[in-house]
């Protein structure tokens, strides 16, 4: 998904400044009414509660500033929008400190393996949202795995109470998060750069530093701040990881906006909240663009040979990358690998020593009623949600790309504007949108809500397969005397079937996975995500730790699988 | 270009590599040496090793044995930044990011000369390769030429003693090509800088260099100048590579205490060797003579056969004879408006047997 995105927010960027015209043609009919309605409608929505007022829970329906001057007004407003940026900033930049040298490990030194590398430190990205806070609450609680350690082996003298519901551990889990997209977006870079630009820098004269500063830094940099922008995005987004741990110190403005859409009831100023966070955060990170600048196309000769093995490194400078790379797996997997431990650990405590197996949590699992229920319907929404998106989405992308669209990066850039959004801010827009169109709390609503972000990620994916093909291909194809239908059955569908499985996989884990924006929209329905939630805010039971390492051994079987067809394919292709 | 009395800029003694992985070296024992201000060339097919000798003078790659000697110095195990060569990428290699004049000063940034000294350079460098107006561009805004042109200076503007270039000509038409050709050759001799030239273009070779060695897997098969190894192949395989050539088997047979060679049975005047057997004799298109047959007894000691077809070049034409069972003879005959060849029509072949070569084996 990250790795999509990069090219298209970066022509994004580009876009902005020229001026595009818009000719409406048939087959763009229905491209516009998705962004209408499922893009543009909920942000204008969202923007017009805010200047809405709110009695006792009811909005009442008077244009007003009232909510911005509460805002603007408030010192635990200030203090609070510093506090949550300074949270995604800070484990943004700790997330970069560890992703950039592992993408420059995988993307230059590694030669053997490479995509097994690359997924490696992905796959957290497709593991449970929840799974990955709930094993550093277990990790760092009081009764937890590190106090544990500490204490035992005679570092503290007894469990710290420091670690856990703090500003600091809500920074550790943002940059846990943060990790793999800042991994994935700068690799491609360090991928693309040619072999031959870093000998002509040591051909130059130019040392392994010198050739750092001035080539590889200046042609990562973009993708680094792209990175970094998606994983501030996505933390900033986040109510659910100051909820779950950060406890007062540690409360962020998404879960201001959240609890205005819950329990405190107040949407307009709830709206107007989101409003502002969405503008400063736009603010900050056009900052960040702005001061990685890119310049320059990488010339079609010159990436040809991006395909060669890297430059030789040293052995001694090999050991070191293997070493690093090493300890990031380490520091990725190691909090999954505690909860998968403990959930066939036999007492009701999340404490080491484990004492005794016990398959008593997974059978509780098949008993339980209600988390039934809530995995049927998880499964429900995520069929339906795959396979709308991927029958719009890849239409829509063969309409962007084949129709000749004018602005085409333009709707790029619109249909990416959802993934963009902070989870928080998108759920409400959500719930905005649906309860326009009356649509009921339950099913309906959660399929819509998760529509609006799994449907850019299909059409993206798609369009940036579309682009890398052969033009003539499909003009061949026409030549042969193959109609439109023909040359899209017998020569296209073939050519991106593997990106259309590819996307429907993606589909399906964010769709099953998704709990900022289903939160919003379940009512009294929830998917399975939003049960486990709902289970560890009313304390502990052990039997999630089994619904989670059921739902990661399920995760790590589809992306093999996956990786296993895709090198099977290419180890059959001739050549 | 006289050879000044200063030592070789490089020498190769008996260099070998072989790529992790590969079972063939792709480089066997190779030696040579380049003198001061030559224009030496590295001719081979695809896969014969040449660009792992640029890559191992580059220092890009190390030799696993033999010894690489630079300025009377083994350089083997001297990282690419601090030899004393530049090298212009097949690539070009230009960076993306920098402008033509800041792709150029580059070097000279590297070993930190002053902004003023480094400016005024790549101005020379660039005025000297034609590219003055455009030094303010990023390389994707340059055409295919000037990309090249750009690349040129880059590595000139350091003034190395020694210029390693990859097939630098490979990715323009022909038209830029040629025009380049000669202005490759020309400011070779104004710096006075060795050229060290890969190529797997014959005619590149043969028409701007002093010396050509020719690669075959890995070893070489001839080095000398390119008139040598035009007129005078060591081997088959260089006949065959250099120029257009036509390879005949031959069988010598004893008369006497020579040897006279016959093709298709018949006998060839003048082709003795001191050794029989059966042979490959290579001789060049232009040294074919083909005269149509008008006598109605044509002589017994000429090769006879009738045109297959004939290609017009312009100032040639290349007519392809069969002389019996899977023998075509290919010969160039110079165009005339009167008379043609035509498919069909009975012809005598004669060889040229000053250049021609004999092969054994």
């Amino acid at each position: 998904m990250a790795d999509s995105l990069a090219p298209a927010m970066d022509t994004a960027i580009g876009t902005l400044r020229k001026r595009f015209s818009l000719k409406l043609s048939l087959s763009s009919i229905p491209v516009l009414a998705w962004l209408v309605l499922i893009v543009l409608l909920p942000n204008l929505l969202l923007i017009g509660t805010s200047f809405l007022k709110s009695s006792a829970g009811v909005m009442l329906f008077e244009p007003s500033l009232a909510n911005y001057a509460r805002i603007w007004n408030s010192v635990g407003f200030w203090v609070l929008l510093g506090r949550t940026l300074s949270f995604s900033f800070i484990a943004c930049v700790v997330a970069t400190v560890i992703a950039y040298p592992l993408a420059f490990y995988v993307g230059r030194v590694v030669r053997q393996h490479k995509t097994l590398f690359t997924i490696l430190v992905v796959i957290p990205l497709w593991i449970s949202l929840l799974m990955r806070i709930f094993a550093w609450r277990v990790i760092l609680g009081q009764s937890g795995v590190l106090n544990a350690f500490l204490v035992s082996s005679g570092i503290l003298d007894g469990p710290s109470d420091a670690f856990l519901y703090s500003p600091s551990s809500v920074v550790i889990v943002f940059a846990y998060i943060s990790v793999p997209f800042i991994f994935i977006s700068t690799m491609g870079a360090f991928e693309k750069i040619p072999r031959d630009l870093i000998e002509a820098s040591q051909d130059s004269g130019a040392t392994a530093l010198q050739t750092f500063i001035h080539v590889i830094w200046p042609l990562t940099r973009r993708n680094l701040a792209i990175g970094f922008s998606l994983a501030f995005l996505v933390t900033v987004g986040d109510f659910v990881t100051p909820a779950m741990i950060g406890g007062i110190d540690g409360t962020t403005l998404g879960v201001v906006v959240s609890t205005q859409f819950g329990f405190a009831n107040n949407w307009p100023y709830g709206a107007a909240v989101a409003v502002a966070l969405m503008l400063s955060v736009a603010v900050l990170l056009g900052i960040i663009i702005a001061l990685t600048p890119s310049r320059g196309v990488m010339v079609g000769g010159e990436a040809e040979h991006s395909t060669e093995p890297p430059a030789a490194s040293s052995r001694w400078g090999r050991r070191l990358g293997a070493t690093g790379y090493a300890a990031g797996l380490a520091y990725l997997y190691a909090p999954l690998a505690i909860i998968v431990l403990f959930s066939f650990n036999a007492p009701n405590l999340q404490t080491f020593p484990l004492e005794g197996l016990t398959l008593q949590w997974y059978r509780e699992l098949v008993q339980d009623q209600s988390l039934l229920e809530a995995a049927q319907r998880s499964v429900i929404v995520a069929v339906c949600v795959v396979s709308v998106s991927v029958t719009v989405g890849t239409s829509f992308a063969l309409i962007i790309h084949y129709a000749r669209l004018k602005g085409a990066r333009f709707y790029e850039m619109a249909f990416a504007l959802p993934i963009a959004t902070p989870g928080v801010v998108l759920g409400i827009e959500m719930v905005l949108g649906t309860e326009l169109f009356g649509i009921p709390s339950g099913i309906t609503r959660i399929v819509f809500g998760q529509m609006s972000f799994v449907m850019p990620v299909t059409l993206l994916l798609l369009l940036v397969r579309l682009r890398r093909l052969d033009p003539s291909l499909m003009e061949a194809s026409l030549d042969l005397g193959a109609n439109r239908w023909q040359s899209f059955a017998y020569v296209l569908f073939p050519i991106i079937r593997g990106t259309i499985v590819a996307s429907a996989f993606l589909g399906l884990t964010l769709s099953a996975d998704d709990v900022m924006v289903t939160l919003f929209l379940s009512g009294g329905s929830p998917t399975l995500p939003i049960w486990v939630f709902n289970q560890m805010r009313f304390g502990f039971t052990p039997s999630v730790n089994a619904v989670f390492s059921i739902l990661l051994i399920a995760c790590l079987l589809v992306v093999t699988v996956a990786h296993w067809r895709t090198t099977r394919k290419a180890a059959k292709a001739p050549g | 270009m006289g050879t000044l009395e200063t030592g070789p800029v490089l020498s190769l003694a008996g260099v070998s590599k072989t790529y992790e992985g590969a079972e063939k070296p792709a480089l066997d024992k190779v030696s040579f040496s380049v003198k001061p201000g030559e224009f030496f060339s590295i001719l081979g097919p695809s896969g014969s090793g040449k660009t792992t000798i640029l890559r191992t003078v580059a220092g890009f790659e190390r030799p696993d044995k033999g010894e690489i000697v630079m300025a009377g110095e083994v350089v083997n195990a001297v990282p690419a930044f601090k030899r004393d060569v530049r090298t212009v990428f097949q690539s070009y290699a230009l960076f993306p990011h920098l402008t033509v004049r800041e792709n150029v000063e580059y070097p000279l940034r590297m070993r930190g000369e002053p902004k003023a000294s480094r400016q005024k350079k790549a101005e020379e460098a660039l005025a000297l390769v034609e590219l003055s107006a455009f030094s303010a561009r990023l390389p994707h805004q340059l055409s295919g030429g000037q990309r090249q042109r750009a690349a040129l200076a880059r590595s000139i503007v350091s003034r190395p003693k020694l210029l390693l270039l990859d097939e630098p000509l490979a990715a323009l038409d022909l038209r830029l090509r040629q025009q380049m050709q000669h202005t490759l050759v020309a400011l070779q001799k104004e710096l006075g800088i060795a050229f060290m030239y890969v190529t797997h273009d014959q005619g590149e070779a043969l028409s701007m260099s002093d010396r050509v060695v020719v690669l075959h897997e890995g070893k070489i098969a001839q080095l000398a100048t390119p008139r040598e190894i035009y007129f005078a192949p060591e081997n088959e395989f260089v006949s065959r590579f250099v120029g257009r050539s036509n390879l005949i088997a031959v069988d010598f047979k004893s008369e006497g205490n020579s040897f006279v060679g016959t093709v298709d049975g018949t006998t060839i005047p003048g082709l003795v060797s001191q050794r029989g057997g059966a042979a490959r004799m290579a001789i060049r298109y232009e040294a074919v003579q083909i005269k149509p047959i008008r006598d109605v007894m044509p002589p017994q000691d000429a090769l006879q056969g009738t045109v297959d077809d004939v290609l017009f070049l312009g100032t040639n034409c290349e007519v392809n004879v069969r002389c019996g069972a899977g023998l075509h003879v290919i010969g160039t005959v110079p165009t005339s408006r009167e008379m043609t060849f035509f498919k069909g029509q009975p012809v005598q072949v004669g060889f040229d047997l000053e250049h021609t070569q004999v092969f054994y084996g």
